[in-house]
C-alpha cells in the first residue's frame, strides 16, 4: 500500500495529542506520514502546566514551500484538527488547496474543532474560517454534536434533526460526515452515547445515494484527551479501506477506540489506586501497547443503518428463521436482524423475542 | 515493559532522520518515546533543497520545565544524535545530569555525530563539548572510526588499534562502545566493512573485563541519511533486551539495518529506473514497510567474540 498522509496537528513532548496521537497507528497500518507539527508542547494543556512554542502561519509556509521545492508535495491524504490561530488555519486551506491541483485524488479528513457540550474552546474567530473556507475543502469532517449545530446553525434534538444536519453539512462540502458524540437517547440506555455517520455517494447509473449509520457507543467515566485525534486518524485508515462502505469503517474507527480506551482506563486506576481519580498523565492513552487492537481491531460494536424497521417486520423475520435451532444458527439470526433492523445486538435475543 | 525513553533530535517533516527514524521503531518495540524536536525542517539536508525552523536551547529549556513542573521527568532511557548548537547541546547535558539525578538508573545513549571519512561536518567548537561534557555522561556510544579517532585523539590503522581507542573511550565514561564502521580491512573482502564493539563488565569474581566483538556488514553503494539514528535508537532498544550480551544486542541491531537497507535499496532503484542513481527522496529509508522486521528481526549477520 503506498499511501501518504501530510498532518498538520501540534506535537506534545510526552503523551498522546495531535500527531501523537495520530501518526503512530497510521504507520503501524501502513500508511507514510508526512507531519507538520504545529506547536511543540512539553504536554497536552489539561495537565496542571504546559509549556512550549507554536508555528507562526509564514513558519507553516516556509516548511510546505521546501516540500514543494523539492517536488514532493503529491499527498493522497491531508488530516488537521485542534488549531486556535485564524491565520494559520487559512494558511493551511490555501496549502490544501494547492495540494489538490497537484492531485484531485486527494482527500482532506477534517476535524473541525471548535468546541462540546454547548461551549467554544477555541477563539470565536475561527468559526466563520471554519465555515467559509475549512469545510468546503474537506472530505470528511468528524465533528461533535456541538460544531455540527454550529456550522449549520440548526439544533439537534432527534435523530431526524442529526439526519437533517448532516445533509446540510454535505451541501457545505463534505461526503462523508461522522457526528463522533451526540446527547440523542442511546436505545440501550444512559450508558451509552449515539453516534451518527452520512456518507453521499454516486451509483455507476449517475444517481445519489446517502448511506447513514448509527452507533450506540460505551460511554466511559473519564476525561480523555487526544480521543478525537486518534479517531480521526483511523476514520481515515479505515474508510481507506472501505471508501463505501461508512458502516464498516465506522464499526473498526469505534472498536479501535474502545479498545485503547479500556485498556487506558484500566491502566489509569491501576496507577491511581482504589477510590482515586487518575491524573491527566495517568490518562494518557495506552497507545503503543495497543498496536495489535490497532492493527486488526476487533468488532466490538454494531452499527446500524438508520432507519430502523417496525416491531411486526421483525418478529417476521425471527420466526421466519428459526430452524435449525443450533447456537451458530441463532448468532446468525441474531447478526442478521441487527444488520436489518437498526436494532442493537444485545438487546435481540431469539428467545426473549 | 514499561520503559520510558526521552528522545532529542531533529524533525522532518518528510522522511526518515533524527526522531522520525528513531520514535517509530521504538514505538513498535513497546517503548514509549517522549521526544523533543531540536528543529522542524521539511527533510533532511542531503535533498536539493530544504527549509525550516531550529529550537534554541532557551526553548528546549523551556520545554523541559514544563515536563519536570507536571512531575513527570523520570526516564530509563535518553537518546541524542545529530546536534549543530554547542549551547544547545550543553544544555542537553544539564538536562541529562538533572534526570540522572532522578533516576540513577537512567542510560544514556548518544551518537557523538561529528563527521565522516575524515571531516567533520558539524562546527569544529562541537568537539570539546562532547569530549568533555556530554560523553562522560554516556552509558552506550555510538561513533564511527573519525568520531571515536577525534574523541581519543588516537588514530586506528589496525583492529588493535580499535581495541584500545574503544578502552580509552570506555574510560571517558562509556561503558558500551559501538563502532560503527571503519576503513579496517575484512575477513570477508572489500564488499564488506567491520564494525566493532566493547562492552564492561564484571565477571562473577568481581574482575572486571570487557567483551569485544567484531562484525562484518556488508557494505551497500549507496549514501542513506538517518541510518545512524536508527542504528542507536535499535542498539537501545535491544541492549534493553540484552543488557550484559553486546553480540546478541548487536545481531540483531545489525539485522534491522540490514533489512531495512535492503528493502529501501530495492524500492530505490524500482522508482528510480534501470541505470539511474536513485535521489534522497527515492532513498528515505522503508520504515512502516518494515514494522515486522523491526519487531522480530530475523538475525542474518553474526559478531565474533574476539
Amino acid at each position: 500500500m503506498e499511501c501518504r498522509v501530510l498532518s498538520i496537528q501540534s506535537h506534545v513532548v510526552r503523551g498522546y495529542v495531535g500527531n501523537k496521537s495520530a501518526s503512530f497507528p497510521l504507520q503501524v497500518l501502513g500508511f507514510e506520514v508526512d507531519s507538520i507539527n504545529s506547536v511543540q508542547f512539553s504536554n497536552h494543556t489539561g495537565y496542571s502546566h504546559w509549556k512550549g512554542q507554536v508555528l507562526t502561519a509564514d513558519e507553516l509556509h516556509v516548511l510546505y514551500e521546501g516540500i514543494k521545492l523539492n517536488k514532493v508535495h503529491q499527498y493522497d491524504y491531508v488530516l488537521t484538527g485542534y488549531t486556535r490561530d485564524t491565520s494559520f488555519l487559512e494558511m493551511v486551506v490555501d496549502i490544501i488547496q494547492e495540494l489538490k491541483r497537484a492531485n484531485p485524488n486527494l482527500v482532506y479528513v477534517c476535524d473541525p474543532v471548535l468546541g462540546d457540550h454547548g461551549s467554544m474552546y477555541v477563539p470565536q474567530n475561527l468559526y466563520p474560517v471554519y465555515k467559509n473556507k475549512v469545510v468546503p475543502v474537506a472530505d470528511i469532517i468528524t465533528p461533535n454534536q456541538f460544531e455540527a449545530e454550529l456550522l449549520t446553525g440548526k439544533n439537534i434534538t432527534t435523530e431526524k434533526d442529526a439526519v437533517e444536519v448532516m445533509d446540510l453539512l454535505h451541501a457545505m462540502g463534505p461526503d462523508t460526515v461522522v457526528i463522533t458524540s451526540s446527547d440523542l437517547p442511546s436505545r440501550l440506555g444512559d450508558r451509552f452515547l449515539v453516534s451518527l455517520g452520512s456518507q453521499r455517494k454516486v451509483r455507476p447509473d449517475g444517481s445519489r445515494t446517502t448511506q447513514r449509520v448509527r452507533m450506540e457507543v460505551h460511554k466511559v467515566d473519564a476525561v480523555f484527551v487526544g480521543t478525537g485525534d486518534l479517531f480521526a486518524a483511523m476514520l481515515l485508515a479505515w474508510t481507506h479501506h472501505y471508501p463505501d462502505d461508512l458502516k464498516m469503517a465506522c464499526e473498526k474507527t469505534f472498536s479501535v477506540m474502545h479498545h485503547v480506551i479500556q485498556r487506558t482506563i484500566s491502566y489509569a486506576h491501576e496507577l491511581a489506586g482504589p477510590g482515586r481519580r487518575p491524573s491527566p498523565p495517568q490518562l494518557e492513552l495506552r497507545m503503543v501497547q495497543s498496536k495489535a487492537d490497532i492493527e486488526d481491531p476487533a468488532i466490538f460494536l454494531k452499527s446500524f443503518f438508520c432507519p430502523p424497521i417496525n416491531t411486526s417486520t421483525r418478529r417476521a423475520l425471527v420466526l421466519k428463521r428459526i430452524s435449525p435451532r443450533r447456537q451458530s444458527a441463532c448468532d446468525r439470526i441474531t447478526r442478521d436482524l441487527c444488520l436489518v433492523s437498526g436494532a442493537p445486538a444485545c438487546s435481540i435475543h431469539p428467545k426473549v423475542i | 515493559m514499561e520503559c520510558r525513553v526521552l528522545s532529542i533530535q531533529s524533525h522532518v517533516v518528510r522522511g526518515y532522520v533524527g526522531n522520525k527514524s528513531a520514535t517509530f521503531p521504538l514505538q513498535v518495540l513497546g517503548f514509549e518515546v517522549d521526544s523533543i524536536n531540536s528543529v522542524q525542517f521539511s527533510n533532511h539536508t542531503g535533498y536539493a533543497h530544504w527549509k525550516g525552523q531550529v529550537l534554541t536551547a532557551e526553548e528546549l529549556n523551556v520545554l523541559y520545565e514544563g515536563i519536570k513542573l507536571n512531575q513527570v521527568n523520570r526516564y530509563d532511557y535518553i537518546l541524542t544524535g545529530y546536534s549543530r548548537d554547542s549551547s544547545f547541546l550543553e544544555t542537553v547535558v544539564d538536562i541529562i545530569q538533572e534526570l540522572k539525578k532522578a533516576n540513577p538508573s537512567l542510560v544514556y545513549v548518544c551518537d557523538p555525530v561529528m563527521g565522516d571519512h575524515g571531516a567533520m561536518y558539524v562546527p569544529e567548537y562541537l568537539l570539546p563539548v562532547y569530549r568533555d561534557k556530554v560523553v562522560p555522561l554516556a552509558d552506550i556510544l555510538t561513533p564511527n572510526q573519525f568520531e571515536a579517532e577525534l574523541l581519543t585523539g588516537r588514530k586506528i590503522t589496525t583492529e588493535e588499534d580499535a581495541l584500545e581507542v574503544m578502552d580509552l573511550l570506555h574510560k571517558l565514561g562509556p561503558e558500551t562502545v559501538v563502532l560503527t564502521s571503519t576503513d579496517l580491512p575484512s575477513k570477508r573482502g572489500d564488499q564488506f566493512l567491520v564494525a566493532l564493539g566493547s562492552q564492561n563488565i564484571v565477571k562473577a569474581d568481581g574482575t572486571k573485563t570487557s567483551q569485544k566483538i567484531c562484525m562484518d556488514m556488508p557494505k551497500v553503494d549507496a549514501v542513506f541519511v538517518g541510518t545512524g539514528d536508527l542504528f542507536a535508537a535499535m542498539l537501545l532498544a535491544w541492549t534493553h533486551h540484552h543488557p550484559k550480551d553486546l553480540k546478541a544486542a548487536c545481531e540483531k541491531t545489525a539485522s534491522v539495518m540490514h533489512h531495512v537497507i535492503r528493502r529501501t535499496m530495492t524500492y530505490a532503484n524500482e522508482m528510480a529506473g534501470p541505470g539511474k542513481r536513485p535521489s534522497p527522496a527515492q532513498l528515505e529509508l522503508r520504515m512502516v514497510q518494515s514494522k515486522a522486521d523491526i519487531e522480530n528481526p530475523a538475525v542474518v549477520l553474526e559478531a565474533r567474540v574476539l
